[in-house]
């Protein structure tokens, strides 16, 4: 089985996740593979998307910690270039939520989005309202 | 045979006592005996004083040990610091002086040299490692200066990943993401293996040469050396600077050596050379498509009845294009086509015609300019590989034959380098030449006139040394006396050089006798 030569700080992380886990996130292991995050995160509160959650996958690559951990298409630079062995699922996390606090739309996934943000920012917030609303309300 | 070798080798000892004794001529001498591989460095040196200095990888380990203890004695820090700090300025000696100086708590904290450790984990007796979560004795934990610890195996592990992802490794910080603790080349050396030292090692040595803007690699494939430049333009040599492999270059642009021609120029002809459009070009002005399988059939002589290459094998007409078998009576004739005709009185024929005709003619001015620069090239590769002939065997079997010294023949090398020079100045002319605007007239003029009296005084000198010195190769006793060969050859060489001198002036001053002489009249 996948699981059983486990490295011991990947079993450490885990359980350090579940026991005291960051406020507002929640990562546990897939049952079949510990290598895979079911993530949610709540939207950090007086942010646009405060009341939503959002689900998110994280794989830990078989170089992990070496090498950082795969998290879809996210623009964070210790994704990237800026990781270190030394970073951990935990601080990615903080970091992710720490987006959705102050949206970057400097290095944005959609460059539509980044271009209303940056030229109406009024009615941009109002549309990720909105779309919190409707796509991430947990129901 | 014995004999002959011995009586060689008492020659060549000869020769050696004779050249040693003259200064002005030991470096031909130099050049004779390597003569593979320094036989452009004499040329250049024949040419004008050396502004440059050819680094071996020894030459830049030394340099760069040099500057090393040089930053660690002043600044009293150890030799792996100061490797640290002459790294992030780019080598610059001078730069470090004065920031250390000025600032050392500002230089130290953006190199990452701290001077005291941010954290103590040595005084308990276990510490965890930051990247595996493992306990450890302190004792087998390692730190970059900062106290951040982490195992060995994963210090491993870290470093391997750096130094395998280039030459990035040589700023690698502690691996704590808010740590800036420089990891020196004694870390590296501890932890990495001796196939990733190596490549560290390399990475080094290469920074020296690519952070400095006065050094760069010479361009040869597989060529090692690097050339450390120390001159201005107007040194007399301007740009070009010729590598122990024998390399001339460009250091400015790195393209092989241009002189007299200007580096915006070179890079605008070997662009367009390499275009693949002008290909296209050509094609579209002197092909057309096969009516059939759409292939191009270039036309350079004979009738219209055109029969396309198998498979194909189509018949067709090349001013209609129609099927051959149409063709007869009904059309005017096999040879002249009504049809074609009747089509050329249309205006949208005609226009597409004169394009034609526009393309070509452009193309054809360039593939005027194109071919005798290639040809000057190819030309220079023989002349190259014919001195290094020359050298190795022919003088040897020439002194042998018409009882001179091998001291006596050395008209004959220079007369081979000249060739060589003169070639590749030759052929940049035309690059040269393709750009001068043709409305310049009377520059345009002066230009060609010059241009023409040296390729006609190298092709002479070509000549002579090419065709007229193989009779004395294979004639013991040939019609012409050998030393007047020795004295038509030296005049041709010492004429084709002047020649050439003017011309590479007159270039190098952008014509501009041509404006002072137009001014007076």
């Amino acid at each position: 089985m996948a699981n059983s030569n486990l490295p011991r700080r990947i079993i450490k992380e885990t359980q350090r996740l579940l026991s005291e886990p960051a406020p507002g996130i929640s990562a546990s292991p897939s049952e079949d593979n510990m290598r895979y995050f079911n993530v949610m995160i709540l939207g950090p509160t007086q942010s646009p998307y405060e009341g939503g959650v959002f689900k998110l996958e994280l794989f830990l690559p078989e170089e992990y910690p070496m090498a950082a951990p795969k998290l879809g298409r996210i623009c964070l630079d210790i994704l990237k270039d800026k990781w270190s062995p030394a970073l951990q699922i935990r601080t990615v996390l903080l970091s992710i939520q720490a987006l959705l606090s102050a949206p970057n739309p400097d290095d944005p996934l959609s460059e539509n989005i980044a271009k209303h943000w940056k030229s109406n920012e009024a009615e941009a917030v109002e549309t990720a309202k909105e779309w919190t609303r409707l796509y991430a309300s947990g129901a | 045979m014995d004999f002959d070798d011995d009586y060689y080798s008492g020659g060549e000892e000869e020769d050696q006592m004779l050249y040693t004794d003259d200064d002005t001529d030991a470096e031909d001498f130099d050049f004779i005996d390597n003569a593979s591989d320094s036989s452009e460095l004499a040329l250049s040196n024949r040419h004008h004083v050396r502004n440059y200095t050819v680094l071996s990888e020894s030459d830049i380990r030394q340099r760069q040990e040099d500057d090393i203890t040089k930053i660690s004695t002043v600044l009293s820090i150890s030799k792996v610091a100061a490797s640290i700090l002459l790294r992030h300025y780019n080598w610059n000696v001078g730069k470090i002086h004065d920031e250390w100086f000025a600032d050392e708590e500002k230089v130290r904290s953006t190199v990452g040299l701290l001077e005291n450790p941010v954290m103590e984990y040595k005084d308990a007796s276990e510490a965890t490692c930051g990247i595996c979560f493992d306990t450890y004795p302190s004792g087998e934990m390692l730190d970059a200066g900062c106290g951040h610890p982490f195992c060995s195996s994963c210090w491993a592990g870290y470093v391997s990943i750096a130094i395998n992802d280039g030459p990035g490794c040589l700023l690698l910080r502690c691996p704590d993401p808010s740590c800036c603790a420089a990891v020196g080349q004694d870390m590296i050396n501890l932890l990495a293996s001796g196939e990733e030292k190596e490549k560290y090692c390399g990475y080094f040595t290469r920074s020296y040469i690519e952070d400095n803007r006065k050094t760069k690699w010479c361009p040869a494939p597989g060529c090692d050396y690097a050339v450390d430049f120390c001159g201005g333009r107007g040194g007399g040599g301007g740009y070009d600077v010729t590598c122990h492999c024998s390399c001339s270059f460009c250091w400015n642009c790195t393209e092989e050596a241009h002189r007299p021609v200007d580096c915006d120029t070179v890079a605008k002809w070997i662009l367009k050379n390499c275009a693949e459009s002008e290909n296209m070009n050509w094609i579209l002005a002197n092909s057309k498509p096969c009516p059939k399988c759409k292939r191009p059939i270039e036309k350079n002589q004979g009738c219209m009845h055109m029969t396309c290459t198998p498979p194909c094998k189509y018949e067709f007409c090349w001013l209609c294009l129609g099927p051959w078998t149409d063709h007869g009576q009904t059309t005017g004739g096999f040879y002249a086509c009504n049809r074609y005709e009747e089509a050329k009185a249309d205006k949208e024929f005609q226009e597409a015609e004169q394009q034609r005709e526009i393309i070509k003619n452009s193309l054809e001015r360039y593939y005027h300019y194109y071919e005798r620069w290639a040809t000057n090239q190819s030309s220079r590769q023989k002349a190259l590989a014919d001195l290094q002939q020359m050298q190795t065997v022919h003088l040897e079997k020439l002194s042998d034959l018409q009882c001179q010294p091998e001291s006596q023949l050395k008209f004959i090398t220079e007369a081979w380098l000249q060739i060589v020079e003169c070639r590749r100045v030759l052929k940049w002319t035309y690059a040269y030449g393709y750009y001068l605007p043709e409305e310049e007239k009377a520059k345009r003029e002066f230009f060609e006139y010059l241009q023409g009296e040296a390729e006609a005084a190298l092709e002479r000198l070509h000549q002579c040394a090419e065709k007229e010195l193989e009779v004395y190769l294979n004639v013991k006793d040939p019609e012409t006396d050998f030393n007047c060969f020795r004295t038509k050859l030296s005049g041709l060489t010492s004429v084709t050089k002047t020649f050439f001198e003017n011309l590479v002036k007159a270039l190098e001053n952008g014509l501009s006798d041509v404006n002072a002489h137009a001014a007076s009249n």
